[in-house]
């Protein structure tokens, strides 16, 4: 396939589409496939096929919409009218009266049992209507699964604006300007990382797709991945061609089987389409990836224990320097980036690096992804332009605490993060703001906490997660972190004295200033913020009689 | 080739390019504790016990790892690190079972003399009482986890020295045990020549020859880096 | 104490589980970097990592036993013990966690006298956690078998599970 065919595939499926004079998208996302879409996916086609109706309506499924708690979700295009809850009985009732009377059944609307008037178009509620979607675009209205579809929405244009009309500065150079950061967490300006692999020389350079989501509570990449993955696809082939690298290895989670099977898809549809491969789009470049499965080790998202099992081996990280731009897999100059990093590429491409830069803060450009949980009314996936405030999220957009009970916490950046306390609700979010409060932006999970929270307890959750996920390479990580959890539990049994929390801090300062990756490093944090912010808490919990007994 | 200068702890000193912060402070006799760092052997930087600071870097950096810069400002003695290296030392006996008392490295080990020299005089931490077990299966040789500190010396020499990769870890975090092949035990190993080198490397009394009394086991870990530059001379 | 030999059956090349791993050798041209993906076939296929299986691997690939053992011991989604006939997740991630894994886990450990990763002795029901299956819409999330329960109350759980097992209550 070269540039024409490109042009001659939009136009083909989009007047295919133009047949259907209505259109139903089933979420398919891992949530609401939990809650059944499946099946309603299944019935739909059956209705629709059975009342011979299947030339005016498609029925398509399609990645995550965002309000997963409220799943099973289908969309009516083209009002976009979203149906929460959907059972298989109701499916005749919504075909019936939605698209044949066109009478939106107010009952079973989108956050109908909230106390938000219900929208008929659902994009209007003020859950839709604060978000900016940039990487989650096309989530939710096109099938994940056709590679058409991706191309009818503007797909891979950018790929082909980059080999026919950019050189591999020019790119590097827009995604400087469009202040794009590492969306995994530590936030590194990305077009600096492109540029420092692309001044390497080598034989051979790799781009790795960073796939392995670990944080508990954020399932960002997993959405990206199954509800869009041609994007990530494109942002890869866009970072090989900027870098000179012609392979790439995407690492996905072994606990996201669906995720593994569209992003394979998405590779052959790629590799059929001649979008990968040699020559790619009749250019001179050649890039092809390969897909490496996780076996759970939350450390494999730290980028040398990723190399490492990548090549096969224990999930072990090493000091850095050198980085990975430098010596990477196999000792080659690689470059790491993050699914939701990579699927920000395309549009930035697209529309400039400056229009990009625009949407965040003077520091931090664009949107970011948060998947909200916990205590909250809608839970689910939401992109928001950085800067946005807490108390937005989280109020707003979220809807609220339920039950009539208060706001106490917001954790962010999992295990390696910090919880923001209810006097910060205005923080803008960005990545120094979150680091100034003691917490990180992490992945992007969301947690939200109400009063009946116990925050040390909350710490003593994370510390247990990291001694389980340590690798046991370092010292202060393995034993440290393993110290630091019994005391913790020490003081949730009311038996630790006011020494036992010095000790605490001081060790807890400790092990983020010795340990050798990313994992020690930040593993004290979600202790350190709830020391910081409900100390209290803390010493309600102290045994004033313990530091009278003999130890 | 250009030499090239950098201060440490206030002294200036030259070097050929290339080499790491450790290879130079032991050229200028400045003495950085260190544990799973062995001449001949690759560095890992596990122990955490050599970290340094180096002025405009935020974090600390391994000494042993990491490749001097021009003009690099490091500190090495400071009270922060002598803190730290202290706090090392303490967990690195909190996390096992280490009594001096009945050990066969008894006057002889690294660790013991590490806690010397950071000047430990007690744990501050609770000891985690690990149960592990101990090995006397093979003919010569003892493994007794309850003195290993995963410094991996034992791993690496029988992967690079010896070539015969019997040694690894498994598992991860505090439930991490050095195995033999499958976990199997020493005596039925396949793999392993029993060329002792592994036992020579150990910092501790973890590996150890039978039939050696309390305090008796004396251990050639400098033998390795002789080896290794044996290996380049041609007959 | 030796690797106990632990497949339920004679080892033999004709398998076919024992195909589907050299299916997949082959496809990964005997490279060793392939490791662990050729340990997740295996594990498809058996439901976990027989000793005997490990041993091929090693052979096939040219690696030490030891590094082996070490990759497969490093990662949780790698089992050495068999799974039992059904299976129950409890999700511990930090949104379930917020909403009460803990007494769902309990109720169930009390009810079948099990730990995490372990397996009852009729080895009908196996009692696993996950890190977070980003169900997080819809904590706290257990699965049993295939099936994603959502919401879960404790006092409900032992109840579907017992009836997922095929036990009348």
């Amino acid at each position: 396939m070269n540039r024409q065919d490109l042009q001659l595939i939009a136009e083909q499926t989009n007047i295919k589409h133009k047949q259907y004079k209505h259109k139903v998208c089933v979420c398919c996302g891992a949530g609401c496939i939990f809650s059944g879409s499946k099946k309603i996916l299944q019935n739909l086609q059956d209705t629709v096929k059975a009342q011979g109706k299947k030339k005016d309506i498609e029925v398509v499924p399609t990645g995550c919409m965002g309000p997963c708690n409220e799943g099973p979700l289908i969309k009516m295009m083209p009002q976009n009218t979203i149906y929460q809850k959907v059972k298989n009985e109701m499916v005749p009732a919504i075909l019936q009266s939605h698209i044949i009377e066109n009478k939106p059944i107010e009952k079973w609307l989108l956050f109908k049992n909230s106390k938000q008037k219900p929208f008929i178009n659902s994009l209007q509620a003020p859950f839709f209507k604060k978000q900016r979607k940039i990487v989650l675009k096309d989530c939710g209205d096109i099938n994940p699964e056709s590679i058409e579809d991706y191309i009818v929405s503007g797909g891979y244009k950018a790929l082909e604006r980059v080999l026919f009309e950019m050189s591999s500065e020019e790119v590097i150079a827009q995604i400087k300007q469009s202040r794009l950061r590492g969306r995994g967490g530590a936030g590194f300006p990305t077009g600096i990382k492109w540029e420092t692999v692309n001044k390497y020389v080598a034989d051979q350079k790799y781009v790795i797709c960073n796939g392995d989501e670990g944080d508990p509570g954020a399932f960002m990449d997993r959405s990206v991945l199954e509800g869009n993955p041609h994007r990530v696809l494109e942002g890869m082939i866009i970072a090989g061609y900027a870098t000179g690298a012609s392979k790439g290895y995407v690492y996905i989670r072994g606990e996201y089987p669906l995720a593994i099977k569209r992003f394979e898809l998405a590779c052959q549809q790629a590799r059929k389409s001649g979008l990968l491969g040699l020559n790619i789009l009749g250019s001179t470049f050649h890039f092809e990836v390969n897909i490496r499965i996780g076996a759970g080790a939350y450390v494999c998202g730290e980028e040398t224990a990723l190399i490492a099992s990548i090549e096969g081996k224990r999930g072990n990280p090493r000091p850095r320097p050198p980085f990975p731009a430098e010596v990477g897999l196999w000792g080659k100059p690689t470059l790491i980036n993050n699914v939701e990093t990579l699927a920000c590429v395309a549009s930035i491409i697209t529309h400039g690096g400056e229009w990009y830069a625009q949407i965040g803060t003077p520091k931090s450009g664009g949107t970011k992804v948060f998947s909200l949980a916990g205590k909250i009314n809608y839970s689910g996936l939401i992109e928001v332009p950085m800067g946005t405030s807490l108390r937005e999220i989280v109020f707003n957009i979220g809807g609220g605490i339920p039950g009539g009970q208060k706001f106490k916490a917001a954790q962010t950046g999992g295990p390696s993060g910090g919880c923001i306390p209810a006097e910060h609700l205005d923080v803008k979010m960005d990545y120094e703001n979150l680091v100034a409060l003691g917490s990180i932006m992490g992945s992007g999970g969301l947690i939200v906490m109400d009063e009946t929270s116990d925050m040390v307890d909350v710490a003593r959750f994370f510390m247990e997660f990291c001694v389980d996920e340590s690798c046991g390479k370092c010292v202060p990580c393995r034993v440290g972190t393993k110290v630091l959890y019994d005391i913790l539990t020490k003081i949730c049994q009311r038996q630790a004295s006011m020494k036992d929390l010095e000790k605490l801090e001081e060790l807890a300062l400790f092990v983020k200033a010795t340990s050798l990756c990313g994992l020690g490093m930040a593993a004290p944090n979600p202790l350190l913020s709830t020391l910081r912010y409900f100390k209290n808490e803390y010493l309600n919990y102290v045994n004033l009689q313990a530091a009278l007994q003999p130890s | 080739m250009a030499k090239v200068f950098l201060m440490i702890d206030g002294r200036q000193v030259e070097s050929e390019p290339g080499k790491t912060i450790l290879e130079i402070c032991r050229d200028n006799g400045i003495d950085i504790p260190t544990m799973c760092h062995l001449d001949g052997l690759t560095d890992v930087g596990a122990c955490r016990l050599c970290l340094v600071e180096v002025e405009g870097v935020s974090k600390l950096l391994p000494a042993c790892t990491t490749r001097i810069q021009a003009n690099q400002v490091i500190h090495t003695q400071t009270d922060k690190l002598k803190k730290y290296r202290r706090m090392i030392t303490e967990l690195f006996f909190a996390e096992r079972n280490h009594i001096c008392a009945v050990c066969v490295s008894n006057g002889h080990c690294e660790l013991q003399e590490l806690g010397y020299k950071v000047g430990m005089n007690h744990v501050h931490f609770h000891y985690l009482n690990q149960k592990c077990d101990l090995d006397a299966s093979h003919p010569w040789y003892v493994m007794d986890h309850n003195r290993c500190i995963l410094c991996t010396r034992c791993v690496r020499v029988c992967a690079e020295v010896e070539g015969a990769h019997h040694w690894n870890v498994m598992n991860r975090g505090v439930q991490a045990r050095v195995i033999s092949d499958f976990n199997t035990p020493w005596g039925e190993s396949i793999t392993c020549t029993s060329c002792s080198k592994c036992v020579e490397v150990c910092p501790t009394g973890a590996l150890w020859s039978k039939q050696t009394l309390q305090g008796k086991m004396e251990k050639h870990p400098e033998k390795i880096a002789e080896l290794m530059e044996k290996r380049k001379m041609s007959l | 104490m030796k690797p106990k030999r632990n497949l339920d059956r004679e080892f033999s090349r004709t398998d076919p589980c024992v195909k589907l791993v050299i299916d997949k050798i082959e496809k990964e041209n005997y490279r060793p970097d392939a490791l662990i993906e050729i340990l997740h076939v295996a594990q498809n296929a058996y439901g976990y990592l027989p000793m005997e299986v490990l041993s091929f691997i090693a052979k096939e690939l040219r690696l030490p036993p030891s590094r082996v053992y070490a990759t497969v011991t490093f990662y949780h989604l790698f089992s050495l013990k068999p799974r039992g006939d059904h299976t129950c997740l409890v999700c511990t991630g930090t949104a379930c966690y917020v909403k009460g894994a803990q007494a769902i886990l309990e109720e169930l450990e009390n009810k079948f006298h099990l730990k995490p990763g372990e397996v009852t002795c009729d080895k009908k029901l196996g009692l696993r956690t996950a890190r977070c299956i980003e169900g997080c819409g819809l904590a706290p999330v257990v699965v049993v078998d295939e099936e994603v329960l959502s919401n879960v109350k404790p006092e409900e759980i032992n109840d579907k599970v017992l009836a997922k097992m095929g036990v009348k209550v």
